[in-house]
């Protein structure tokens, strides 16, 4: 147990630093609201539309695509750097894998998940 | 180059390469979905190619066992992730004959129903796939990884019918709960963990029995665990999800579930608790696990079946019907405390007439629709026997299997059940099991009520009725699997006692 108290000090110590600076900025500061100011933040330019918008489904989907290929580097980086002591057998075994990828990216590809305009 | 490794791993490769296979012909195949032939879809290919797959999975586990899978060389070099063993080859098999019979009969009812997309096919294979990683797992991360491989396959086979809010309900509910499931699993996972430094089972095992743990923490992931396969195999207070799934999902879709993900979930609960929790001071009925797989298996099997018997679907009613069924199996599996091989025989035995008997049944109601009009009803299959007698009598076996009468399949599941319960001196749950088959005919009897003594209605689904040879022959060789396991139980009893896991 004695080993989490520092990490439970980093917390009260941020807890306390961060309600201190909004109580007292919202104490102290000087209020001036004006309608432009009280509207939500949008990079500064002026807002249009309302807050939930729906994204479009292809998002999703690249995002998912993305995914499997983040996976498969994740994984080719040990092997890149074992690569000599796996030898053959690693590299059969990377080959056995990519190959299943290969097969999966055929399929989104002749399914047309790859295409934006659809 | 070890090939006595892959000839043991055989079944799962032959499977998970076959499911790349059908995944590739299926996006070359032609885009046919709005032919009005009702053979011109993508199903009447995927179905064969998904069928011949998975049947010849079951032929290579088949033959494995024949070689032996201790005499091959290097067959134990993928434990403790995956063990293969006569335990394994047998759960492979049941899966693989319950996933071909399943994807015969999408290859009947897609297009009939105009849902004929050829996704169903890799993602029933790949789902085999799981559940064969499942029922093989050591491990229990490989454990996790075969129950996600299985049910991500499952939600979306359950969501298929796109277009309906039904179907879409069905999967969602699933799925959420099915996530949370998983969950509950991986926390039990986590904390046993925790408190062994082991993931493999058999590590667990030796880390158990040499002692010197924090005893509360096993406590609570023993029952996570338990909880988290009690969902998958629809125990009593996990099977909230079960009847909405089995009813909104396309009637392949649900004999899958109903056959091959509770099978696999059978498979992993026996190999968990006989493995991980097995040494006798955990299997007592003082302490450890059977008390709670007791519990279980009286509320399921109770429940399940009064609430069957008040259903008026005849789909739901097999819904709570594999509830009910899963109960019994529990029986089964709280039985292996004291008789450590016939208790798992029974329940190995058990789990493959099921699945035949199942599916037979939920193919049968598919028979009895036609496009557009399910049969869904009792009224809808009144007077059935007289204007298709060979549909009533194949569905007729397939009930009177499922209600435990002789000399089918079903009767001899539960007899070695009842048998191996009273062997063990579980007297009171035999007597349940019992006191829960006679209500249990009920509901299926009246099937048969309405098939052969109601005059047919007008308007009724069968009137138009759909021809498949795919439905057809998947009824043929369930009946004739029915009829077969009826007549030589001890042959696969046998089998099945030289299947169970060793003490």
């Amino acid at each position: 147990m004695a080993t989490y108290v520092p990490l439970l000090l980093l917390f009260l110590v941020g807890a306390v630093i961060t309600g201190a600076l909004f109580t007292l900025s919202s104490i102290l500061g000087p209020k001036n609201p004006t309608p432009e100011k009280m509207m939500p933040y949008e990079c500064g330019s002026e807002s249009t539309g309302g807050r939930f918008v729906k994204p479009s489904v292809k998002f999703y989907l690249t995002a998912i695509l993305f995914v499997v290929f983040d996976i498969e580097v994740v994984l080719m980086y040990p092997w890149a750097i074992q690569f000599r002591t796996l030898g053959w057998g690693g590299m059969a075994t990377m080959g056995s894998f990519v190959s299943l990828l290969v097969v999966a990216l055929i399929y989104v590809w002749k399914k047309g998940a790859l295409e934006w305009e659809t | 180059m070890k090939t006595g490794l892959y000839l043991s791993i055989s079944p799962l490769l032959v499977v998970a390469l076959g499911g790349a296979l059908l995944m590739l012909a299926e996006a070359f195949s032609h885009h046919r979905e709005e032919h009005e032939s009702r053979s011109a879809g993508p199903s009447s290919e995927l179905a064969l190619g998904t069928a011949i797959t998975l049947f010849t999975g079951a032929i290579f586990a088949a033959a494995v066992w024949f070689v032996g899978p201790e005499k091959l060389d290097g067959s134990q070099d993928l434990a403790p992730w995956l063990i293969i063993d006569r335990f394994t080859l047998f759960f492979a098999f049941t899966i693989c004959v319950g996933g071909g019979l399943a994807s015969l009969l999408a290859g009947g009812y897609l297009p009939e129903h105009r849902i004929d997309r050829g996704e169903f096919y890799p993602l029933l294979t790949f789902s085999s796939v799981g559940a064969i990683i499942l029922a093989a797992a050591g491990d229990v991360l490989t454990l996790f990884l075969g129950l996600e491989i299985m049910s991500l396959g499952v939600y979306a086979l359950t969501g298929f019918r796109r277009g309906s809010a039904r179907s879409t309900e069905a999967s969602m509910k699933y799925f959420l709960l099915g996530s949370f499931a998983a969950a509950l699993l991986l926390y039990g996972a986590a904390l046993i963990y925790g408190a062994t430094g082991h993931t493999d089972l058999a590590g667990i095992r030796a880390a158990l029995v040499a002692g010197n743990l924090n005893y509360g923490l096993v406590l609570i992931a023993v029952t996570l665990m338990i909880v988290g396969l009690a969902f998958k195999i629809s125990a009593v207070p996990f099977h909230m999800w079960t009847p909405d799934a089995y009813e909104g999902a396309p009637t392949p879709a649900t004999s899958f579930m109903a056959v091959v993900v509770k099978s696999a979930a059978f498979a992993t609960m026996l190999r968990v608790l006989l493995v991980a929790f097995g040494q006798p001071e955990l299997s007592s009925w003082g302490a450890g696990w059977p008390p709670i797989i007791a519990t279980l298996a009286v509320l399921t099997m109770t429940v399940a079946n009064l609430i069957a018997g008040r259903q008026e679907s005849v789909k739901r009613m097999l819904a709570y019907s594999s509830i009910a069924h899963a109960g019994y199996i529990l029986v089964g599996v709280t039985t292996t405390m004291r008789l450590h091989e016939d208790g798992q025989a029974s329940v190995m035995f058990y789990l493959l007439a099921y699945t035949v008997s199942t599916i037979g049944a939920f193919g049968a109601l598919i028979l009895c629709g036609s496009r557009g009009a399910e049969a869904v009803s009792y009224e809808d299959l009144s007077g059935l026997g007289k204007r298709h007698p060979a549909v009533a009598l194949v569905f007729s076996l397939f009930l009177l299997s499922l209600a435990g009468v002789p000399p089918t399949a079903g009767f001899f599941g539960k007899l070695y059940i009842v048998k191996g319960a009273i062997g063990a001196g579980l007297y009171p749950l035999s007597v349940i099991l019992l006191l829960n088959s006679v209500l249990g005919a009920y509901y299926y009897l009246r099937v048969l009520v309405f098939m052969y003594m109601r005059e047919p209605a007008p308007g009724a689904p069968f009137a138009r009725p759909m021809k498949s040879g795919y439905v057809t022959s998947a009824l043929v060789l369930a009946a004739v699997a029915v009829v077969a396991l009826g007549l030589f139980p001890t042959t696969s009893l046998e089998v099945a006692v030289r299947a169970a896991l060793a003490p």
